[in-house]
């Protein structure tokens, strides 16, 4: 197959991501000079609630990604094994524990006790127990857990009644046992406020998603995968706004003048699963063969507000029972059913000649159902669909050799499906 | 023979209750370490717990006949997942998935009752049968009999009289049968164990020992470890003492009776807070007076290796002797843990 040189342009506005990260992590340190609350928290549970009270949000996971893109988590993740840890747990579970054993800085992924925690089993079961596992070896700092059932194929809208109304009950209870332990009332007017700036994060997100269905791609993974960050640890806040309405209204200029992130592109990939941060380049090799991929379920599912019937106005007036329900309704652990349903529906609309499932070996609960979806991909809808093996934190689990063999003649595969 | 429904459940929290109260044999379903995982294999990556993706294969080979319908019910992050896969590839019209709650409190008490309360719906309109409260008190009342036979005759194993082997085998038996059938059997096996029937037959050398780790349903693997020198005194196991440590208190509620049972009983590795776990553990090593613990994972089992540094390091802390031990859910897997096990006895 014929290679090509070019690279994709990332947004200007993006890089001012960078700088949002900066911020983050700025106010973090601010707290722990201060003497304000901090807390931790799993991806999907609701950050919102701790702008809310004033508290610093801390996510492990945004901190063992940094580990990973500074190429130190192996080392941290051999340092948690040492303990006892296990080869096959969560490698953002062993990079934070191994982070924290080493006192690791800020820059290379380090992270301290919060005040509080708060994890919930929305993505898994692993973030309760993770959490338990820091919780008891820093001097059992104080511990939240919401649980969220799950939903399966053949869950009925009944079913997820109750379901809702028991995170919500929970999220009620969040609420008052923080407002205890930090001794701060709950502020209604502004949770109004905070809410009302996720859901504007989440919009700008949403809308530079959909100009991604237009041909050239404007934006690529340079922009999202990065653009993740103040999506996982910022929803609530204004300056991340400023930053997204930036890197849409250049998207849009990019689709206006039809330029696309990938010059000459020639195949439209979905990426499903978390990517190697220790090995980001990994997406460049793909636009080597004119790839660019053009939709991300993963960083997709960070824009929360995805449910149509979840206004505005809903949403601020009604906080506590919006979280509630974007706890239930993920994309990144979507039932079979409706995994499968939603990859239809995206493969037509952004125009998909291929699609990449990431079998995760830190994921298991992302992983489960990906041999279905692939070969439903390819039978119900003749795209081509390639599983490959990998980590998102652990590079030793990484065969790198083998992936691009893979990638090659799955290559040739999207090449000889477009000359039909 | 009465029909039927299966479950699989890689903790205990599955209301065998309300099947037996609609008129079904509540059958467990266990994994078989014969089998090779060729078509499961297909739907769940390797790396994924050997123990589910074998009861799947179970499942996709075809099980009884006199199944008729599945519950699957939370656990952990395999049984959330692996629901899907069994309902897309293990045909049967009923199916249910029952959210057991990761965590304890009034709140989830209230969420595990509205569960099982549409469980109850569902198996109604499915099966055109009526599960009065009434016809649930008689199971509890039916399985409460059986948990108190086995907490009894769980005692024999340390008078020397009962193997862990046997007795491991009858709690399988109990979680697959007809549980009237089964109360009688149990009633006799006590008989002849408080008329010293059964001669004391455990040697003298052997090592008392408790059992832990993830579902451990292979007898043959507790006689493997009986010929190595251990007998096996006590368990924590859902296939032993968790299975029967409580019984359910009969306020005339009968569903939130049966919830909150659930929600009362020792806890396991797969819910919160499960580093409670341990101080069960030792009051059970303490009051057996134990000489070690051998604890068992199957490969892959993430509620249970999350748990393993928390629990080795208490019971060192208490200076109880502990082995670790990881394997895969195949027979041939257990010779390679021989080593391990004859040093440990050794020290023991």
């Amino acid at each position: 197959m014929t290679e090509q040189k070019t690279k994709s342009k990332i947004l200007k506005s993006s890089l001012k991501v960078k700088n949002l990260i900066g911020r983050h992590y700025l106010a973090i340190e601010q707290a722990y000079r201060d003497g304000s609350p901090t807390a931790w928290a799993t991806s999907g549970t609701s950050v919102e609630m701790f702008y809310t009270f004033n508290v610093q949000p801390i996510l492990p996971e945004n901190a063992a990604t940094i580990s990973a893109a500074q190429k130190v988590s192996k080392g941290y993740i051999e340092s948690a094994e040492d303990l006892g840890f296990s080869y096959d747990l969560c490698s953002y579970f062993k990079t934070n524990v191994g982070a924290m054993v080493n006192n690791a800085p800020l820059d290379l992924g380090g992270i301290r006790p919060p005040t509080f925690m708060v994890a919930a089993d929305v993505i898994c079961d692993t973030h309760v127990k993770w959490f338990q596992t820091q919780s008891k070896r820093y001097n059992n700092i104080p511990l939240y857990i919401i649980d969220v059932p799950h939903v399966t194929s053949n869950t009925t809208n009944k079913q997820k009644e109750y379901y809702r109304t028991y995170v919500e009950e929970q999220m009620l209870e969040l609420l008052d046992w923080i407002s205890e332990l930090i001794n701060k009332e709950y502020d209604e007017e502004k949770s109004k406020e905070v809410i009302s700036n996720s859901y504007e994060l989440s919009e700008y997100w949403i809308k530079i998603f959909e100009l991604r269905k237009k041909i050239p791609c404007p934006v690529s993974t340079k922009d999202t995968f990065g653009g993740l960050f103040p999506l996982f640890t910022m929803p609530g806040l204004k300056s991340p706004i400023r930053v997204f309405k930036n890197m849409y209204e250049e998207t849009k200029e990019r689709v206006d003048n039809g330029i696309g992130a990938l010059e000459n592109e020639q195949f439209r990939l979905l990426f499903e699963g978390i990517p190697f941060w220790y090995n980001l380049k990994f997406f460049s090799v793909l636009e080597r063969w004119g790839a660019i991929i053009v939709f991300e379920p993963y960083t997709y599912a960070f824009g929360k507000f995805l449910d149509p019937t979840m206004t505005k106005d809903y949403i601020i007036n009604n906080p506590i029972k919006a979280m509630s329900k974007v706890m239930l309704n993920i994309w990144y652990v979507y039932d079979l059913e409706t995994r499968v349903k939603e990859f239809k529906r995206v493969i037509k609309e952004w125009s998909i000649d291929g699609v990449i499932l990431h079998n995760n070996l830190s994921c298991r609960p992302n992983a489960c159902g990906m041999y279905d979806l692939k070969q439903r991909l390819m039978d119900e809808e003749g795209i081509p669909s390639l599983v490959i093996d990998s980590d998102m934190n652990d590079p030793r689990k990484m065969n790198e050799e083998q992936l691009k063999n893979q990638l090659e003649s799955f290559m040739e595969i999207l090449q000889k499906n477009k000359k039909r | 023979m009465a029909s039927k429904i299966g479950y699989v459940d890689p903790s205990y929290n599955t209301p065998e209750e309300l099947i037996i109260a609609a008129g079904f044999i509540p059958y467990r379903i266990f994994g078989d370490p014969t089998l090779d995982l060729v078509d499961a294999d297909k739907y769940v990556p390797p790396n994924h717990c050997f123990w589910a993706r074998n009861c799947l294969q179970r499942g996709i080979n075809g099980l009884d006949n006199e199944i008729k319908g599945i519950i699957i019910t939370h656990a952990c992050d395999c049984s959330n997942r692996e629901y899907d896969i069994w309902y897309h590839h293990v045909p049967y019209d009923f199916y249910y998935y029952l959210n057991a709650p990761l965590k304890r409190g009034e709140i989830s008490l209230k969420f595990f009752i509205n569960d099982l309360k549409e469980l109850r719906s569902r198996l109604e309109e499915r099966f055109g049968v009526e599960i009065t409260d009434e016809k649930i008190s008689e199971a509890i009342k039916l399985t409460n009999e059986i948990r108190k036979g086995l907490k009894s005759i769980s005692e024999y194993r340390n008078k020397g009289v009962l193997l862990g082997s046997e007795f491991h085998a009858i709690v399988k038996n109990v979680q697959t049968s007809e549980k009237r059938d089964i109360l009688t059997n149990i009633k006799d096996k006590l008989n002849k164990l408080e008329n010293n029937e059964s001669l004391p037959h455990i040697d003298i050398g052997k090592k008392k020992v408790l059992l832990t780790g993830s579902v451990l349903d292979d007898t043959d693997l507790l006689i493997y470890l009986e010929n190595l020198g251990f007998q096996i005194v006590i368990d924590d196991l859902c296939l032993g003492t968790r299975y029967f440590h409580n019984l359910i208190e009969e306020t005339g509620n009968p569903i939130r009776d049966i919830a909150t049972y659930h929600l009362k009983k020792p806890i396991y590795s797969t819910e919160y807070p499960s580093l409670g776990r341990f101080d069960f553990l030792k009051e059970l090593a303490k009051r057996y007076q134990v000489q070690g613990v051998i604890y068992i994972v199957q490969k892959f089992c993430e509620p249970l290796l999350y748990d393993y540094p928390f629990i080795r390091d208490s019971f060192k802390e208490i200076g109880m002797p502990f082995i670790f031990l990881e394997k895969e859910y195949k027979r041939e897997s257990y010779k390679n843990m021989t080593t391990r096990l004859e040093a440990f006895q050794e020290i023991l």
